[in-house]
């Protein structure tokens, strides 16, 4: 156990994480050059097509420092803010911690979060300047700021570019010499950490491991204790980063173990696993459940695959313990799920996985935050959907979570975001000087404001300088209301919204503009109206079709004709049908774009 | 063979052209006399291999510009055709230009038993002639027709072209006063669509406003209706009794021959479509691609073509043919609920301010299939 080292990488998203966990395994020969591809980590096609990192992997390496062979397990993690939960899972797993920084962009805000979370859980942290052999890199500059700014000492901090190899066997020799071996006993009784968990269609649910204490063997019958179940496991190994199959796994190891698990709510991430018969006094500590943030309705567009949406859900949840969903009831579109996400990001993703892997079209509703309303019966409920607010009459006061923020930027844009923030109903609070050209700004911001377009606003703003970050700090009360959108008449509940009062009319405004745009032309003409109770606050008309109809028969030639209707309906297979309007999906999405269509650059 | 299966009609295609007008994506060719013979020679061979011998109630001649054939050619041609059995009541139509047209064409016509013509005019007025690189002379126009009339070929149609560049509904109006004082027995209507391989496509031209095109539509079959011609399909207009045999077999679904360069038949359960390249062509090799029509793709069609007529989609033929209703199949009442398509129990249609939409309906029709 003297020879283990468990760390993992944190870095603001950008900054050469996997780059660097890539060069990594290439030093330590886990993937020859010719076999590397970039990212070898990520593993869904999301990951790599982004560039960003959702999920956990954890991979075994051997290196060998002064004539003695060490292990190594890395434990990549997400850079995004919404992704914060995870990073605290694989930190729980791991003794020590590289905190990336890239040379020419400097700290950032998800730098400063992901490393209160690595000092949280009492990690050796390592600072490294990675990307140094870019023209914009500004070494000094950055290490002033991780010394003046994060307390770090100039001996300490690494130099690295990952993409020429320069420094990795530097940094190699810091995670051995500097990261504590783990602490535990072998011969103790087994006491096994999940961090992560995915399913195998042939193997059932495969459990990813931090051994804290004992020893875990093939054959051996464990139990989960949290859920009480028991299973006899059938493979153990290790990932370097293919499997590896093992005949056993010892404190202070990570690796995987499969036990044909085919429930698979029997596996809670953060459980403990020990040995059936012979069980430890006291799970672990495990995590802090992280709170869903926003919320919005999952509708399959073809009805009849609301099973099929479900089982994806239960999937998806295996290993993302963040996702929440119960089933919904929508008049416009029947039957679907209210799903929980830690953050725009990661409800974008889950959907995509969603229409990707399980190959489910899916018409996603705008999201919502979680509205604590006080009722005149002095009760209170919390409301994740407008849908589920009650009459006006009922209501004493509706309150809405707010942020702090922490925006990183170059200071000649502190003027737009300050304009921004005010524009976002933003209550300045302060602002801290990095170095004389770089700034960080506290805002307090309603959450619900940041779900729609604000992040989007920031990068336009700062031309993608800015950085940001936030921080629940509770609940305020606020003026709000529920605003419907009505077509031809009918209030398509889908579509309902909960916004400021004094915003009320700009926004119902954009949002029937925006349906204008987004709804393609009807047999008939159809009026689009917001209305806040009974009072109507904008409307405009969609204009009936006027011509759609080819008027020659070439010489009857009626393949080429079908052709062409076959194209027209392909179109049309995102559409959903509410009444005798077609809506295509984006629609429901209008009330998040508060720009109009033609203003967007 | 079912008695649905039975051909009765039967296409001919003629590519050549003196000029290519500047929106056709038909199959058309400049006219070359060395060539116009080696193709009669291998449309006949065509016609030999594959026409086994049914009497037929419509033939068509279509373009192309089977008028620009020079009179001997003509000939040829009905020589060809003459293998052919015809129903005495046969419809028997040819496609003509008034450029090309000669009381002695007229005549050999008449002699081989044509007894309908539809004349390509689209338009009189030369303003368009330039942009359509295409003309039709006013007075030979109504010369001719009155030839025709006076060898008893009174069943005549004239192509009238809508929607053209900057054009008004006063063009549109003077253009319908003129085809009507014609006193012919059938219109065919059609706006003007940009195809591509034409030369309006490659010089970026682009259409009238949609509301503005609707708008001509609207005011040409008022004027028709006014005058005594009756709305029977999509973009066609006859007097009482005239309409179109051999357009009818398309809209009912039905089989047909078709025989040329780039023409297209419906044999037995096949959707064939012939090779455009005239060198194939001439050459034998006839066929370009064959599409079997399942019962999926058969009853699309059925939907699609009985609908684009104003009486509508028979609903017991249908029911006989696939066994079902209807609106057992097609999840489609809210069609019907909204006035959209009309259901009067025995025929299914689509009601009349909608046909200028019905590519959108037929679509929604599609899209809410539940087989």
């Amino acid at each position: 156990m003297e020879n283990i080292r468990n760390f993992s990488i944190i870095a603001h998203i950008d900054h050469g994480k996997s780059t660097l966990a890539d060069r990594i395994l290439e030093l330590t020969g886990a993937v020859s050059k010719r076999e590397s591809k970039e990212q070898m980590l990520d593993s869904m096609d999301i990951e790599r097509e982004r560039g960003i990192t959702i999920k956990l992997n954890a991979v075994c390496l051997k290196y060998t420092y002064k004539d003695k062979q060490y292990t190594l397990h890395l434990i990549d993690t997400p850079g995004h803010v919404d992704f914060s939960y995870e990073v605290s899972r694989s930190l729980a797993a791991c003794e020590g911690a590289i905190l990336v920084v890239d040379a020419s962009q400097g700290i950032e805000a998800q730098t400063l979060a992901n490393l209160y979370l690595a000092m949280e859980n009492d990690l050796t942290i390592i600072p490294v300047i990675n990307k140094i052999d870019l023209p914009g890199a500004d070494i000094d500059k950055v290490k002033r700021e991780l010394i003046d700014t994060l307390g770090f000492s100039d001996d300490e901090i690494i130099l690295t570019s990952a993409k020429t190899g320069v420094g990795i066997d530097k940094l190699l020799e810091a995670i051995i010499l500097r990261i504590k071996p783990p602490k535990g006993d072998k011969e103790k009784k087994l006491q096994a950490l999940i961090f992560d968990s995915y399913f195998d269609p042939y193997r059932g649910v495969v459990i990813l491991i931090r051994i804290v204490n004992g020893t875990l063997r093939v054959q051996d019958k464990i139990k989960l204790m949290k859920t009480g179940a028991t299973y006899q496991v059938v493979d153990v190994g290790v990932m370097r980063p293919k499997e590896e199959k093992r005949q056993a796994l010892e404190a202070g190891d990570v690796g995987f173990i499969t036990a044909a698990i085919k429930d698979i709510s029997d596996i809670k991430v953060g459980d403990t696993i020990t040995l059936d018969g012979d069980e430890c006094d006291f799970a672990l500590s495990g995590y802090k459940p992280m709170k869903s943030m926003v919320f919005c309705g999952l509708f399959p567009v073809e009805a009849n695959k609301f099973e099929d949406l479900r089982e994806a859900l239960n999937k998806l949840k295996l290993n993302d313990a963040s996702l929440l969903f119960e089933p919904e009831t929508s008049k416009a579109l029947g039957f679907g799920f209210r799903c929980g996400f830690l953050g725009l990001l990661h409800m974008e993703i889950i959907e995509e996985r969603i229409e990707r892997e399980f190959g489910i079209d899916i018409i996603a509703t705008s999201p919502s935050v979680i509205y604590e309303v006080h009722l005149t019966d002095e009760s209170v409920i919390e409301v994740d959907s407008p849908s589920k607010l009650p009459d006006r009459q009922r209501i004493k006061m509706i309150k809405e979570p707010f942020i702090k923020t922490n925006i990183f930027t170059p200071s000649e844009y502190i003027g737009p975001i300050m304009d921004l923030c005010q524009e976002k109903r933003g209550i300045y609070s302060s602002m801290d000087y990095i170095d004389p050209t770089r700034v960080n700004i506290h805002y307090e911001l309603p959450l619900s404001e940041i779900v729609y377009d604000f992040f989007d606003k920031l990068k336009s703003y700062t031309k993608g300088y800015a950085s940001f970050d936030y921080e629940l700090i509770g609940n305020r009360e606020s003026d709000l209301v529920k605003m419907d959108i009505l077509l031809n008449g009918d209030v398509v509940d889908a579509l309902s919204t909960i916004v400021h009062k004094d915003f009320a009319y700009q926004r119902g405004k954009l949002i029937v503009e925006n349906l204008k745009e987004l709804i393609p032309r009807q047999l008939f003409e159809v009026p689009i109206q917001a209305s806040i109770g009974n009072k109507v606050v904008a409307r405009t008309d969609i204009k009936a079709l006027r011509k759609d109809v080819l008027a020659k028969c070439y010489g009857g030639d009626i393949t080429r004709k079908r052709k062409l209707l076959e194209k027209q309906k392909e179109g049309k297979k995102r559409m959903k049908r509410v009444g005798s309007i077609e809506i295509p999906q984006e629609a429901f999405l209008a009330v998040l774009s508060m720009d109009s269509g033609k203003e967007n650059k | 063979m079912s008695k649905e299966n039975k051909i009765k009609s039967m296409y001919i295609h003629i590519p050549f052209c003196d000029t290519i007008c500047s929106y056709c994506d038909f199959c058309k060719m400049f006219y070359n006399e060395k060539l116009v013979d080696r193709y009669l020679d291998a449309l006949k061979e065509e016609i030999l291999e594959n026409y086994r011998g049914e009497v037929l109630d419509t033939l068509y001649i279509g373009g192309g510009t089977p008028s620009s054939l020079s009179a001997s050619q003509l000939k040829k041609l009905f020589c060809v055709l003459s293998s052919i059995k015809l129903n005495k009541e046969c419809e028997f139509t040819m496609e003509v230009t008034i450029d090309s047209l000669t009381h002695e064409k007229i005549d050999i016509l008449k002699e081989n038993g044509v007894n309908r013509v539809s004349i390509g005019v689209q338009t009189i007025n030369e303003k368009f002639f330039k942009f359509l690189n295409r003309k039709t002379d006013k007075d030979k126009l109504i010369e001719d027709i009155n030839y025709l009339k006076s060898v008893q070929i009174d069943n005549i149609n004239l192509d009238l072209m809508y929607a053209l560049k900057d054009e008004t509904i006063e063009d549109v109006l003077n253009d319908l006063d003129f085809f009507i004082s014609l006193d012919v027995k059938h219109i065919s209507t059609y706006s003007l669509i940009l195809e591509e391989n034409t030369m309006l496509y490659i010089n970026k031209y682009s259409l009238i406003d949609s509301n503005i095109d609707r708008k001509m539509y609207d005011v040409i079959c008022k004027k028709l209706k006014q005058n005594g011609y009756i709305h029977y399909e999509v973009s066609n207009f006859s007097k009482e009794g005239y309409l179109s045999k051999h357009n009818m077999t398309y809209w009912n679904n039905d089989r047909y021959y078709g025989f040329g360069l780039g023409s297209s038949g419906y044999i037995n359960n096949i959707r064939y479509t012939n090779t455009r390249s005239i060198n194939s062509y001439i050459h034998k090799k006839f066929r370009y691609l064959e599409e079997v029509i399942d019962s999926k793709s058969d009853m699309e069609n059925e939907i699609m073509l009985n609908l684009r007529t104003a009486r509508g989609l028979s609903k017991e033929k249908f029911c006989e043919k696939f066994n079902k209703d209807i609106l057992a199949l097609f999840d489609i009442k809210f069609l019907i609920d909204d006035n959209i398509l009309i259901d009067d129990g025995k025929f299914l249609r689509v009601s009349d301010q909608y046909f200028y939409v019905l590519n959108n309906i037929l679509v929604k029709i599609f899209a809410n299939a539940n087989c």
